[in-house]
């Protein structure tokens, strides 16, 4: 039987069974255009899904980053819970696991005056232990000492972005600039954190917290950050945190009964005479109110380390979501290829026929039907993708930070050719098991 | 020489309880270069024997060699070789390719050899020219005659140079005039190309066209007879 088995030979026949697949697709486009739409579909739901999962993913790891690791904040949500510098310097000592802590104040459009220059600028209240708690390193010059925040000392260490536009780069450490009406000392510039990321630390000034506070003009400290060693001292830090503030939350001890909005733990002894109808009225609008109403906590500690469970916990939900996504396409997608395969194949059974008298193996008759129906896989692929980057940018464009990412399309190619291929055996193996003579029979 | 030795030929049909036999031993030899006509009434086997001839089928029982070689027991992989290399089909409704032009059509089995695209262009040309249709080889069978298709069914046929070409009714969908030009085609092929013809007719003047008539009833032989006297029974 000569030299039928070569390799062109092979391919001459593969050639051809693709030639064919390609005319079978062509042969009924109406037909090719709904099959493939049902996998476009599916296809563009998984694009389209997972760059919504993935946009919302990394703005969660920006906030991990502006956290920072191992980072606890214990921040108050209510004007009547404050905390004093005292407590804050406290904390190592009462908690075991947190190494370090800094009472945080935060001022906002503070005028800012350098040389002839008037500007507003956000300013960010620390003690000398920011760097650590951090991991933020000074770029040039120090950061300031215990001995500034203790003294209250007018000195101030720059965010990268602020020192590079006072003097175009050059180090602007021992020059002076006006906060709020007074001069400050700049002693140090930290490194680059970059865009999105230390929650825009790049563009704050960094000054002792009670200088801060002055600025702000109170007393009150709503913010801590305390730093433990590892994710362990820092999920056991939590729970004492959580102890303690629950407590002082609890009781009252330095909280001035004002709102009455508390939380349910509260005493139910606590004196909440005038304020409550006093609440809807629109007298005091500003930022507390809201807070309260979309019942936020008055007190709330959070660390890196619960964050990333709720985002593990989300990430897990949205694969799930996602793989069901993909399954019920794959299914939707491959039964459709399947239907409309098994169709070509009864239309076509008087060609089968003739192919196999002519001399088609069982396995050119296979891969001639198999091969179109990856080829309806593939166009509906395509076709997907491009419809799901497009529905990506439309919901990008509405505020939604969606991407589209290289998994989605992978995982998107993948399933569609899966399918192609899983749906379409069946059918292929139908047409390549038709006896020949009963091909042959049918017209 | 002969081409084709069938001894004890027998072929069964099961559909449920009912057993069909198609085929009751039959045995006949077929040598190089005849024309035979195979005659016989609908439902005598016909078709069923020309089956097992072309290797589309197997027989239930029985022995068959083609060409010298015993085809009994061939895988469906074998077999498809052997009709690839040995056997040309002609069928009634010419079952060509709707979506391929005649060169295309005629070149498939040539394809299935695993022949190059060059030698296959030639070759398919020179069948065409054989049935003549050379003129016509870009032509898709839609925009061809039922005649003009069967002549590129023909040198489809013929374009592997099989040992033998097998008809089963090829002028059955054709009016009387375009039929017998399809017989003056396969008594030239015959003739001057020396092809072996084996054709499956139920027309007793088609039949004529052949040298030799083996007529069936029931799946058994009960003449064969050259077309001037009888050979044996
Ligand atoms: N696939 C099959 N299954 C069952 N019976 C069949 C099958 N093919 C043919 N037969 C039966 O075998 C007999 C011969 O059929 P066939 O060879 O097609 O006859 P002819 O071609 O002479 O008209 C008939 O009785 C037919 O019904
Ligand atoms: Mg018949």
């Amino acid at each position: 039987m000569q030299s039928r088995g070569n390799i062109s030979s092979l391919l001459i026949r593969l050639k051809f069974s693709a030639m064919m697949a390609l005319d079978g697709i062509g042969s009924n486009l109406l037909r090719t255009f709904l099959t493939v739409l049902g996998i476009s579909i599916g296809v563009a739901a998984v694009v389209s899904l997972m760059g919504i999962g993935e946009g919302a993913r990394k703005s969660i790891v920006s906030q991990f980053e502006s956290l920072g690791e191992n980072v606890i904040v214990i921040k108050s949500n209510a004007e009547n819970i404050t905390f004093d510098a005292k407590e804050a310097e406290e904390i190592p000592s009462r908690v075991t696991g947190i190494q370090y802590t800094t009472p945080v104040v935060y001022t906002q459009d503070t005028p800012i005056r350098w040389r002839r220059d008037e500007s507003k600028m956000n300013i960010v209240g620390v003690n000398e232990q920011y760097p650590q708690i951090k991991d933020h390193k000074v770029l040039s010059g120090n950061f300031f000492t215990s001995l500034h925040v203790k003294q209250r000392s007018p000195v101030a260490v720059l965010g990268y972005n602020v020192a590079n536009n006072l003097l175009n780069g050059r180090s602007p450490v021992g020059q002076t600039l006006k906060i709020d009406g007074i001069n400050y000392r700049i002693v140090g510039v930290l490194a680059e954190k970059g865009k999105d990321k230390g929650d825009g630390i790049d563009d704050k000034i960094v000054i002792p917290y009670t200088s801060a506070l002055k600025i702000a003009n109170t007393k009150d400290i709503l913010e801590i950050w305390a730093k433990s060693n590892s994710s362990e001292d820092a999920e056991l830090a939590m729970i004492q945190l959580g102890r303690i503030y629950q407590r002082k939350v609890g009781i009252g001890s330095n909280i001035r009964p004002g709102n009455g909005q508390e939380e349910e733990g509260m005493e139910p002894d606590m004196p909440m005479e005038e304020p409550m109808p006093e609440e809807p009225s629109p007298e005091v609008p500003g930022e507390k109110e809201n807070v309260f109403e979309k019942g936020e906590e008055p007190l709330t500690i959070t660390s890196l380390n619960n964050l990333v469970k709720e985002a593990d916990q989300a990430n897990r939900i949205m694969t799930v979501l996602l793989g069901g996504i993909a399954a019920v396409s794959l299914l939707v997608g491959g039964i459709g290829i399947m239907n409309i395969m098994l169709v070509a194949v009864t239309e076509r059974t008087g060609e089968i026929g003739v192919r196999r008298a002519l001399g088609a193996k069982k396995e050119d008759l296979l891969i001639q039907f198999l091969l179109e129906a990856v080829y309806v896989s593939i166009i509906g692929c395509v076709v997907g993708i491009i419809l799901g980057a497009w529905a990506v940018t439309i919901v990008s464009k509405y505020g939604l930070s969606a991407i589209v990412s290289f998994d989605s399309i992978r995982i998107a190619v993948f399933v569609a050719l899966t399918s192609g291929l899983l749906f379409g055996v069946y059918p292929a193996i139908n047409a390549s098991n038709l006896p020949p003579v009963e091909a042959l029979k049918r017209q | 020489m002969d081409i084709i030795k069938m001894g004890n030929i027998s072929k069964m049909y099961k559909s449920g309880q009912i057993q069909v036999e198609a085929l009751k031993n039959v045995s006949f030899t077929i040598k190089e270069k005849e024309f035979v006509s195979i005659m016989g009434p609908s439902g005598s086997g016909k078709s069923t024997l020309l089956n097992v001839i072309g290797c589309l089928d197997h027989a239930s029982n029985g022995s068959y060699e083609l060409s010298g070689n015993v085809v009994d027991k061939l895988s469906d992989s074998k077999m498809s070789e052997i009709r690839n290399m040995f056997i040309g089909f002609v069928f009634q409704n010419f079952h060509l390719l709707p979506r391929a032009n005649a060169i295309k059509n005629v070149e498939i089995p040539l394809i299935y050899r695993g022949m190059s695209g060059k030698e296959r262009k030639e070759l398919a040309e020179h069948a065409l020219e054989m049935v003549g249709l050379e003129e016509r080889m870009h032509h898709l069978p839609s925009q061809l005659s039922g005649g003009q298709q069967q002549r590129v069914a023909i040198a489809r046929a013929i374009v592997g140079n099989p040992s033998i070409i097998l008809a089963d009714e090829p002028t059955g969908a054709l009016d009387t005039k375009t039929g017998d030009l399809i017989m003056e085609l396969f008594i030239d092929l015959n003739k001057k190309q020396s092809m072996t013809i084996v054709q499956v007719t139920h027309e007793e003047e088609i039949a004529e066209y052949g040298n030799r008539i083996i007529r069936l009833v029931d799946g058994e032989i009960v003449s064969d007879e050259s077309s001037g006297g009888i050979l044996n029974v």
